[in-house]
């Protein structure tokens, strides 16, 4: 057998394909134009396998989804069809409502709520002992006299009245199915249980809700049909007339109102009213009407509570109305403000928790103010919300919106919460006095400060007069302690940035440093501060800039925890952002940064995604640090971040790149360094076996072997290609449970061996120590024969590229020969090339047989033939090897397969010149 | 062998004015076809008076019972005797409730159930079947209101009377807290009201030493009868409707509506062998430890941590001005 000769100069000059110059970069943004075409073609082609991106293009099928407003209520049908998005509203807020105010398990209920507690089900007491109390003390009897049921049975019996209503109504049984009604509705005069009213509300209305729907069907379908299923009128359209409706159907709906207007109890009353309230349609034009009438009604109800939640049942039944008239919730607006107003002035009384009970009374109430706030300003005009101001009794006139009298806070909160943009930027002085004079205990002042705040950065060029709102502010939180200061100057930080006001930014920030200075942040006190710190990062472009901010460092000194390391990976990602970095001090800062970053994810389970986030910014922060020409720093700095930053994987492979790199542009300055490069390519293999995995420890020892050799220190190479033969022999049986990652390998082999092209040859251990080496871990391994079949074939051509006598490439250092110098002319080096190939054609063979696929067989067989063919001078025992596999090739193969084919043809053209040579040569 | 008879009104509320002709149909369902002697339809209208033995003398309840006024009876043939085939058969009727040729002045009070006085109309048929066989017959209950030619006419505008409930005001014993303390509720409300429209009114609680507890408005109707010589009155409750629960606050106006319930009232009546009169009364109740010992009490007993305001209220027919009531 003898090898191919071949000239690689020549070769790649007659295979390389005219290169012709490209005007657009294939990777540049592409025109607008081409943009909309792609998008149509997805249009067209969406069943097609073709790519498109799913960010891009718009995705049709979503956008169109139904909106299920249904999934609450699932007998909601008829007039509530026609609001969806009220609905859907409704729903939402029905579930905040019930998560706002979670519900401890037991509840006691008041003997008064008798529909809910049946026999059997609460935890009676037995009838002596209460006949004794009785007559012990009647008084005691009466008071304890509730009954305590887990909240579980307190709704799953709520559902059976639902059905039970449901059912009776059905079966035509509608008085029964009302007087269940009443029943339910009773229940919300219970008050007792504050937490659980919320929740309770939300339940009662459902039912009130469902009947309220069977009752609109029923007059309905009076109203359109006649007894005998004739068709009388029809009211689908939505702008029906009440004068359009039959009388017979008017008088049944009239006998609704009546049976309603009979319950004795106020509250069930009003409930009833409301729930059958879209009613009113069929007898008078004007419905809104009632509602005022309701909203009066309400305020006979005592019970805060029970009223506040009554005014939001009817805001709720308000927003189905088509006519937008506010007025009636402004009453309720009113009328609730006068309740805060009664709780607030209620004396403090012997009770030591009154002040917290006032507290959550207050806060229960809050979602009412929410919501019929949101009603009444909902997609407000400008000159609409300035009339509701008026109305409000907080603006004089339209020119003078906040001149009148004072706001309760919580009113005043959920005011400014929902007001038109433009009016809160152009009164935002009127505001902040407003808020500064409505210093009532209903809500935190603060709060309100920091809303406004807030509103106003939402339009921060639109503000009227910056200077004198940031001075009332400043001037505000002067007066404040840390967590209240840090809320509020959050919220006008991006007003302070945006205007450029430097000196109001280092007022703040040396507050800041006033307030904080020995003190351990508090939880909301650090969310806060590291809000602030984040949107200070944000602003400026330039990291240094904000270093040399005034406070700004000795700040975040006192910041710890999560908070701390939410602000340094915002610092990191910042510095690395805008390339290399350069400045030493900078450096030194963000390395204990990264130090401070890292102790954090320490201490917490490294696996999280988080912290891989950390590792990523870190790592990236250390790729990034460039020290220039001082080459030696910057390698004691990678040093030190071995020794401190060393837990980070990702780090350390960074680490080995950035030294390897750091040897390479010292070789190319040209100067002697060799000392320098030793002592990096000394600090990479010492860092390799610090990190897992064989194959990436594998690759980092080639390519610092590759580094080696371009400095000249073969021995070094050669040392570091043994340890990289280690790493392979390990690997197997290291890393056997997991899948084998056969590609990796394949290529990091495919890697070792055309970097042995330019390893010069140790005759010592024999020249072809490491083919020998590797073709000994083949066989001991269990490895798939498609990776083993590869490697074979690397080796194969390995050993046809070392026989030339002109390799095709040589390591870039004048000292280094190549194996075409060192053994040229040496028959017993290519003879011992050639027993090695035999050798592994022999192997070659039989590994193709082992493989299970019959098509890779099939491709298998025909790579090793093109290899053999071009590694070899075909002779008759090589055509025998090549046709064998030819053979197997067609057996798995199609017979039409052009990769069989093209390598029949290239067979025949390779052996009919050797053919001529051979028959030359005889 | 079912046979069934059926009296079906044209109207589904069964109201019918004096003036109008009380129309419907005569349903008969049968399995096999009926001879008749005549199919004749009777409608009668009476008050029927009662004295129960609580407000009157144990003498007078022996005779607890006073004659009815009769105000209508009419029998008319509707078929003359024949025969009905088997199925259903629908027969059609209509007939004058106030006779023309008559004197006008008979009178007809409206529909009202009461205690002691109740005013119904019933509209019977009868088919006649001879000896061997039971007749056939049904009955329903229709209901009158005054004629459109009775009603006041132009509409009423309500009238408002002001009242203010004080612990002076009080003509019964009070908690001496109430007393000396003192509490202030003042208002206005409709004494004359239209039966189609709700009693309505309003009401402000100026001041009170205790915490309200709940203000009901407690709708009265107040029959009486002649007997022999004496009149025997007798007030019972119609309806509750309580408009505050719980402390409410103070100067805070609240509305007062009742929506009146049907049958249960009827325009005032001043008759000779009796009267229907209405009144309605405000009261407050007080928080109290006390009350809490007497939890079943009857609401119109003055208790201590109660007040109290009755006034009269006249019921009238009047033409109603809501858009959506019935035009005939």
């Amino acid at each position: 057998m003898e090898f191919r000769p071949r000239n690689y100069v020549a070769e790649e000059q007659s295979h390389s394909l005219p290169r012709s110059r490209a005007d657009i970069h294939p990777f540049s943004s592409s025109s607008p134009q081409s943009i909309l075409r792609q998008v149509d073609d997805n249009e067209e082609n969406r069943n097609n396998e073709e790519f498109f991106d799913p960010l891009r293009a718009p995705d049709s099928k979503a956008s169109v989804e139904p909106v299920d407003g249904h999934d609450f209520e699932s007998s909601s049908n008829g007039n509530d069809d026609s609001f969806p998005v009220q609905t859907k509203e409704w729903t939402s807020f029905k579930r905040f409502l019930m998560q706002r105010f979670p519900v401890s398990k037991m509840i006691s209920v008041s003997s008064m709520s008798n529909t809910i507690v049946r026999s059997g089900k609460a935890h009676e007491k037995s009838s002596s002992s209460t006949h004794l109390e009785e007559l012990d003390d009647p008084q005691k009897f009466s008071e304890t006299d509730t009954k305590v049921i887990t909240q579980q049975e307190y709704v799953s019996r709520l559902h059976e009245l639902k059905d039970e209503i449901n059912r009776a109504w059905h079966s035509e049984d509608r008085v029964k199915s009302l007087k269940l009604s009443i029943k339910v509705a009773r229940l919300l005069m219970d008050t007792s249980v504050s937490n659980f009213y919320p929740t309770l509300f939300v339940l009662v209305t459902d039912v009130l809700n469902m009947l309220g729907d069977m009752v609109w069907e029923r007059i309905r379908q009076k109203a359109e049909f006649a007894d005998d299923g004739a068709r009388l009128c029809s009211l689908r359209a939505e702008n029906f007339r009440a004068s359009d409706v039959p009388i017979d159907a008017k008088e049944t709906c009239y006998n609704w109102f009546c049976k309603v207007g009979s319950i004795r109890e106020l509250l069930p009353r009003i409930y009833l009213e409301l729930a059958i309230f879209p009613c009113w349609r069929f007898l008078i034009e004007q419905p809104a009407e009632s509602l005022q009438r309701l909203v009066m009604m309400t305020r006979g109800i005592g019970d805060p509570l029970a009223s506040a939640y009554c005014r939001l049942y009817i805001a709720h039944h308000a927003q189905k109305l088509p006519s937008h008239d506010t007025g009636y919730l402004i009453t309720c607006l009113n009328d609730i403000t006068l309740i805060f107003t009664r709780i607030s002035s209620t004396k403090e009384s012997a009770h030591g928790c009154f002040a917290d009970s006032k507290r959550s009374l207050i806060s229960l109430m809050e979602p009412s103010v929410e919501f019929i706030m949101k009603c009444i300003l909902n997609d407000a005009s400008q000159r609409r919300a300035g009339k509701v101001l008026v109305e409000l009794g907080l603006g004089r006139s339209q020119e003078e919106l906040f001149g009148g009298s004072l706001c309760v806070s919580i009113v005043l909160h959920h005011l400014l919460k929902e007001l038109p943009i433009d009016i809160v930027s152009f009164h935002a002085v009127d505001i902040l006095h407003l808020i500064k004079c409505s210093n009532d205990n209903s809500y935190d002042q603060c709060l309100n400060y920091r809303l406004v705040g807030l509103r106003l950065s939402e339009q921060i060029s639109q503000i009227g007069s910056v200077e004198a709102v940031v001075n009332e502010v400043i001037q505000v939180v002067s007066e404040y302690g840390l967590d209240e200061y840090l809320k509020v100057v959050d919220a006008y930080l991006d007003i302070v940035l945006q205007n450029q006001m430097d000196g109001h930014l280092k007022t703040i920030l040396e507050g800041i440093s006033k307030l904080a200075s020995d003190k351990v942040l508090a939880e909301d006190e650090l969310a806060s501060l590291q809000s602030i710190l984040v949107k200070l990062l944000s602003h400026f472009k330039d990291l240094e800039h904000v270093f040399s901010l005034n406070h700004f460092l000795q700040i975040l000194d006192m910041m710890h925890g999560n908070s701390r390391g939410i602000v340094n990976m915002h610092i990191l990602d910042m510095a690395t952002r805008n390339g290399y970095v350069h400045d030493p001090t900078t450096i030194q800062l963000l390395f204990e940064i990264s130090q401070a970053l890292n102790s954090d994810t320490d201490l917490v389970n490294m696996k999280n995604d988080d912290n891989q986030q950390q590792a990523r910014l870190i790592s990236r922060f250390v790729r990034m640090v460039d020290h220039g020409v001082e080459y030696e720093r910057h390698l004691a700095f990678l040093m030190e971040c071995r020794g401190a930053l060393g837990s980070i994987i990702e780090l350390k492979e960074i680490l080995v790149h950035s030294s390897n790199c750091l040897a390479t542009k010292a070789l190319k300055d040209g100067k002697k360094h060799t000392a320098f490069v030793k002592t990096c390519i000394a600090f990479s293999e010492i860092t390799i076996p610090s990190i897992p995995g064989h194959i990436k420890q594998l690759n980092l020892y080639l390519g610092t072997a590759e580094v080696a050799l371009l400095g000249g220190l073969v021995s070094h190479s050669d040392g570091l290609i043994d340890s990289a033969i280690n790493c392979l022999q390990s690997s197997d049986w290291m890393e056997g449970s997991r899948t084998l990652d056969s590609d990796g390998m394949l290529s990091s082999i495919r890697k070792l061996c055309s970097l042995l092209v330019m390893v010069p040859g140790n005759p010592e251990v024999g020249i072809l120590h490491i083919p020998k080496s590797i073709l000994l871990i083949i066989h001991s391994r269990s490895w798939s024969p498609r990776l083993k079949a590869r490697i074979l074939f690397a080796i194969i051509s390995l050993s046809a590229t070392l026989s030339q006598e002109r390799l095709p490439y040589h390591a870039d250092h004048p000292e280094i020969m190549g194996n075409d110098l060192l053994f040229f002319g040496d028959s017993s080096y290519v003879r011992e090339l050639l027993s090695l190939t035999e050798s592994v054609l022999q192997n070659l063979v039989d590994v193709i047989e082992q493989e299970p696929s019959r098509a890779a067989r099939g491709s298998l067989s025909l790579e090793a033939c093109n290899c053999i063919a071009s590694s070899f001078k075909i002779n008759e025992h090589v055509l025998s090897v090549c046709s064998k596999l030819i053979e197997t090739a067609k057996l798995c193969l199609n017979a039409k397969d052009k990769y069989l084919t093209s390598t029949i043809s290239f067979l025949y053209k390779n052996l009919s010149a050797a053919t001529v040579s051979s028959s030359i040569a005889i | 062998m079912s046979t069934k008879i059926d009296l079906s009104l044209s109207r589904p509320n069964r109201i019918y004015r004096p003036s109008e002709p009380l129309e419907g149909k005569i349903l008969v369902k049968s399995a096999s076809s009926i001879s008749h002697y005549g199919i004749r339809m009777a409608i009668n209208g009476s008050v029927n008076l009662q004295v129960r033995g609580g407000s009157a003398g144990v003498i007078e309840s022996f005779y607890g019972v006073v004659k009815p006024i009769t105000i209508l009876s009419r029998t008319l043939e509707i078929r003359p005797s024949g025969k009905i085939v088997s199925g259903t058969t629908e027969i059609p009727f209509s007939i004058t409730l106030r006779n023309p040729k008559e004197d006008n002045s008979e009178r007809f009070y409206e529909t009202f159930h009461g205690t002691n006085i109740s005013i119904q109309y019933l509209a019977t048929v009868d088919i006649m079947r001879g000896y061997l066989h039971k007749s056939l017959s049904a009955t329903v209950e229709f209901i009158v209101e005054s004629d459109k030619a009775d009603l006041l006419n132009p509409p009423i505008s309500p009238e408002m009377v002001i009242f203010y409930i004080t612990q002076d005001t009080q003509r019964h014993p009070i908690l001496p807290e109430l007393k000396s303390g003192g509490f202030r509720i003042t208002g206005r409300i409709s004494t004359q009201c239209s039966m189609l429209e709700p009693l309505s009114g309003e009401l402000t609680v100026e001041a009170s030493v205790l915490p309200i507890c709940s203000i009901d408005i407690h709708l009265l109707r107040v029959e009486s009868v002649l007997l022999g010589e004496k009149i025997i009155t007798e007030t019972s409750l119609i309806q509750t409707t309580q408009i505050a629960d719980g402390d409410v606050c103070r100067n805070m106006t609240l509305p007062i509506y009742v929506v009146l319930p049907r049958l249960l009232t009827c325009p005032t009546v001043l008759a000779g062998p009796f009267s229907i009169e209405f009144k309605v009364a405000i009261v407050i109740f007080f928080q109290s430890e006390l009350s809490r010992l007497h939890p079943k009490s009857d609401p119109l007993t003055p208790r201590l941590w109660m007040a109290m305001e009755t006034l009269p209220l006249e019921l009238v027919r009047a033409r109603p001005y809501a858009s959506w009531t019935v035009e005939s």
